[in-house]
């Protein structure tokens, strides 16, 4: 059992630090909002999102289509060499205009869906479970990983841990798919534990050989686009695996993970590090694992302790994270009360940034953490900053959108398409009233509020004056460059 | 703490070196002055740095995935060989041959051409001690140089700018990318990185707002760097897993401002250097293109890294293997070319690594899977050229399961690089001393 925060020390501070993390941010209404209902009711307000409805209508191709991939095959088995290019040059196009649809999609979830706490863990799976665009090559199969990531957010670790590995996205990621038993290959085997469950030194190297074999018979049937459990190719045997004998298949293999003494462990110190950006202390993670395991390994009931915690609101956490790409681009459009760039821009920043949705650069996922700043990332983080406030074109090029050998392509489609988009920039009228507005003093302030919830250090709402100062009139074109100068700031990349 | 370089020190030796040009349009004359007097007090102790203007230059390069060393440097005249690779095999026509014995992949002229004129060296059978089989852990223990049952959070340069640049320019590291590697981090976190030099640079639409930025960027520095004894800065920590001691904000506010003082000067070069030499249109191509450019203009950088990924072959390895080690050889090739054009070959060293080797056998799908030792690549004029190490046993009854064992720790590789390339003691960086292998 942590210790739950006391309703009287909650403030607007505090519910903006819980709406942060446990969502993407959000304007200053929002988060008195939140303040208003006092932290109880302010967890359950996100967390128990079932309660409200999700309208947001699927991609029209978000379904199976094996017609679409039979005649794919057709087309490269039996079609002249120049229908065959045809055929491949479509594909291509093809993949690519859906996983940019995709990508639109669930940033727009992220932005404007009416439970950002489950998109924000639908963000941890896929950072957990990173499964990249660029093996899979799949459009409809990244989608429906997306949705079994939003279906099993905050439920059972077993049936997700089941679930994922069925998954078809995932079963060619970490190639079980060709896993047959006189060949059993390792890939999944390893990475489960490894990566997904325990952690390094909980397992073996004979552990991971034996898991293998259990898993056999997982995989894929490319007709029906399922999961397909084969028994011919899976190996009957007796496995020893964590010093237990009998004929595992892979579910029971992953029971055993889930009952392994590490695997609360292990899960709960990643969403801790997720929400509370920092590793926990080996007590504290004794405290999570505790809590999970009495609930059953089941994550909503845990997660709900997590948010009501004391420790989760104290001064080390609050404002101490630095944001990823995913919460700066979208936490800045929900701050700022202004529109996600079209998917293709936002697509494009991110990329940059290095967080390029559906595509993590290996199974580990994204690093995270300070890991998101380089000299690199930061300036362009300050730049992208002035496109989303001022509303003028990010500086992106064809390299931006193009990896060689790879379905990231078309870096001069995207750029041609890039020179029709208009940027929406920010509205002053929606993030100052009048009476703010009168004065430089107020003017900072109010934004200090809203980008910050805090307030910046005396030299820089100095310097941010003197700025407002040579400006005579003040224009909606001045106070935007002072909200982007805002943005331009070490402070504002932390949450 | 007597040798603790302060962040106030630090933006003064940001001034005052490499980036010194910056200093009139930063601070007024009277602020300057102040600097001056702060950093003739600096020169007595920490800030005796060692530039890349003359010295030795050393650019690591990662081929990212696990490469099949295997097929890289062939044994072809092996009946085990053959045996483990009834498919994938190359035949003794298809590789560059060295001796009778092995050759290198026929994609790889390029090095083949540096071999012929004593400018390569091959370090067989390379590896480390119960080898990991994951990619991460084990380009963890390359990056940190660590033990394999140990976890050292810093990397063996960020060790190398701790113990032998201290207080030294952030751009003593450059790196092309987005990413910064865990080799470099340190508990004094340097080095730069950036992919296109035309985009690194604040983009303001005025004068004022410029201003604003840099002033905003600069003074907010009065947070106190972290103990070093309180657990350690942000920077030593290891990737996705933050700070244990000292705030997310300083260690942006100082790379912030490493930022603002490099990106001047990278982009002068980058405008002002023209390559000598025609680089494939790769990504590994590009990096070499820009690190060549900034070496001729002269970055006071002593480590460039670079990297090129796609090696984790385990289906149909043997066209995408051809492809990566093709554009390796070419790209590595021309980047000397561009070097013994500008004069600076003779101070500049490549040195290649990959987390790990790959299974001698192959796999069902025409690929191989994670294995452990590999051969190293070390290019340079001053290099001993040839083939170093000895080629491990194929043998079954030789092998770990199903891998070749290693007869060469990658830490005399690194022990060999520092104390005869960078002229330092390796034990303080390595953690004990290895056996220094002659590679120059």
């Amino acid at each position: 059992m942590l210790t739950p925060l006391s309703s009287k020390s909650w403030d607007y501070a505090k519910a903006a630090h819980l709406l942060n993390r446990a969502g993407f941010g959000g304007p200053p209404a929002e988060i008195e909002k939140l303040a208003d209902l006092g932290p109880e009711r302010a967890v359950a307000h996100l967390l128990d999102y079932e309660k409200i409805s999700d309208p947001t209508p699927n991609p029209d191709w978000a379904k199976p289509n094996p017609e679409e991939i039979r005649k794919f095959r057709e087309a490269i088995r039996n079609g002249t060499p120049e229908e065959k290019k045809q055929a491949q040059r479509e594909e291509q196009q093809t993949i690519q205009r859906r996983m940019l649809e995709l990508r639109g999609w669930w940033l727009q979830r992220m932005v404007r869906g009416t439970r950002p706490f489950q998109e924000k863990m639908v963000l941890f799976w896929h950072g957990h479970f990173a499964t990249s665009m660029e093996k899979v090559r799949n459009p409809y199969y990244m989608w429906r990983q997306n949705e079994l990531f939003r279906r099993l957010a905050t439920g059972s670790w077993e049936q997700l841990l089941i679930d994922a590995g069925k998954d078809p996205a995932m079963l060619i990621w970490l190639d079980q798919a060709q896993s047959k038993k006189d060949h059993p290959n390792e890939n999944f085997a390893r990475e489960v534990m490894e990566l997904f469950a325990l952690g390094e030194g909980h397992y073996t190297e004979h552990d991971i050989g034996e898991a293998a074999r259990a898993l056999t018979g997982w995989s894929l049937d490319f007709q029906t686009q399922n999961f397909v459990y084969r028994p011919l190719i899976h190996d009957n045997g007796d496995k020893t695996i964590f010093g237990q004998i009998g004929n595992f298949d892979g579910d029971d293999f992953i029971k055993l993970i889930v009952a392994h003494p590490q695997a609360p462990k292990f899960i709960t110190a990643k969403i801790w590090n997720f929400f509370a950006g920092q590793v926990p202390s080996p007590e504290l993670n004794e405290q999570l694992a505790a809590v999970f395991r009495a609930n059953g390994n089941n994550f909503k009931p845990f997660l709900r302790e997590l948010f009501r915690s004391e420790i989760f609101y104290s001064e080390g956490i609050i404002r101490n994270q630095v944001k990823s790409p995913v919460q700066w681009l979208v936490g800045s459009v929900r701050m700022l009360e202004c529109e996600l760039p079209p998917t293709l821009v936002s697509w494009g920043m991110l990329r940059q940034l290095g967080q390029d949705l559906f595509a993590p650069p290996n199974v580990k996922g994204w690093d995270g953490g300070v890991t998101w700043i380089t000299t690199n990332t930061l300036l362009t983080r300050y730049n992208d900053a002035q496109a989303l406030v001022e509303g003028t074109l990010p500086a992106l090029s064809a390299g931006d959108f193009a990896k060689k050998g790879t379905v990231g392509g078309g870096g001069e489609r995207a750029m041609k398409a890039l020179q029709r988009i208009r940027m929406g920039g920010v509205k002053v009228e929606k993030i100052l009233t009048p009476e703010q507005r009168a004065d430089k003093a107020t003017i900072v302030a109010a934004l200090e509020h809203r980008l910050f919830q805090t307030r910046l250090s005396s030299d820089q709402e100095q310097t941010l004056r003197e700025f407002l100062d040579a400006k005579t009139k003040m224009s909606d074109a001045d106070i935007a460059t002072t909200v982007r100068l805002m943005m331009s700031t070490p402070e504002y990349q932390v949450t | 703490m007597k040798n603790e370089i302060t962040l106030q020190t630090r933006r003064e030796f940001l001034r005052r070196t490499v980036l010194g040009s910056s200093l009139a349009w930063t601070v007024p004359a009277f602020l300057a002055n102040t600097f001056s007097a702060l950093q003739a007090e600096a020169a007595d102790s920490a800030i005796q740095t060692a530039t890349g203007r003359d010295a030795n230059i050393l650019v690591v390069l990662q081929m990212a995935g696990g490469n099949d060393g295997i097929n890289t440097v062939v044994p072809f005249a092996n009946d085990f060989y053959h045996k483990a690779r009834p498919t994938i095999g190359l035949k003794a026509a298809e590789v560059l041959k060295l001796n009778d014995a092995v050759g290198l992949h026929g994609a790889m002229k390029g090095f083949k051409s540096l071999y012929d004129v004593g400018q390569l060296s091959v370090i067989q059978g390379v590896g480390y001690p119960n080898p990991n089989r994951s990619h991460f852990r084990s380009t963890e223990i390359w990056q940190t140089a660590s033990d394999s049952d140990r976890v050292e959070k810093n990397g063996w340069i960020g060790r190398y700018f701790d113990n032998a640049c201290s207080g030294g320019d952030p751009a003593v590291g450059v790196t092309i990318g987005s990413q910064l590697p865990q080799a470099f981090f340190a508990t004094k976190p340097k080095g730069i990185v950036f992919n296109n030099p035309q985009n690194y640079r604040f983009m303001a639409n005025g004068a004022a707002t410029e201003e604003s930025y840099k002033k905003l960027n600069e003074l907010e520095m009065s947070a106190p760097q972290p103990d070093d004894n309180s657990g350690g800065s942000i920077g030593m920590l290891p990737a996705g897993m933050p700070m244990t001691g000292g705030r997310a904000v300083d260690f942006i506010s100082r790379t912030a401002l490493d930022a603002q003082h490099s990106s001047d000067e990278v982009r002068a070069i980058a405008a002002r250097v023209q390559n000598r030499a025609e680089y494939p249109a790769s990504q590994l191509g590009g990096s070499l293109k820009m690190v060549a450019k900034l070496i001729g203009g002269g970055l006071p950088t002593r480590i460039y890294y670079v990297s090129q990924g796609g090696y984790d072959t385990h289906t149909n390895q043997l066209g995408s293997q051809q492809r990566l080690l093709g554009d390796l050889a070419d790209s590595v090739k021309a980047f000397t070319d561009d070097l013994k054009a500008q004069g600076n070959m003779g101070r500049v060293l490549v040195m290649t690594f990959s987390e790990f080797g790959r299974r001698v056998s192959e796999n069902a799908n025409g690929g191989t899977d994670h294995g452990a030792a590999a051969p190293m690549f070390v290019i340079g004029e001053k290099v001993k050229a040839g083939l170093l190490g000895q080629y491990p046993s194929l043998a079954p009854q030789d092998l770990y399961q199903g891998d070749v064992k290693y007869n060469v720790d990658f830490r005399s590789v690194y022990a060999g690089v520092l104390e005869n390339w960078l002229k330092t003691k390796s034990a303080p960086i390595l953690g004990r001393q290895f056996a220094p292998l002659t590679v120059v």
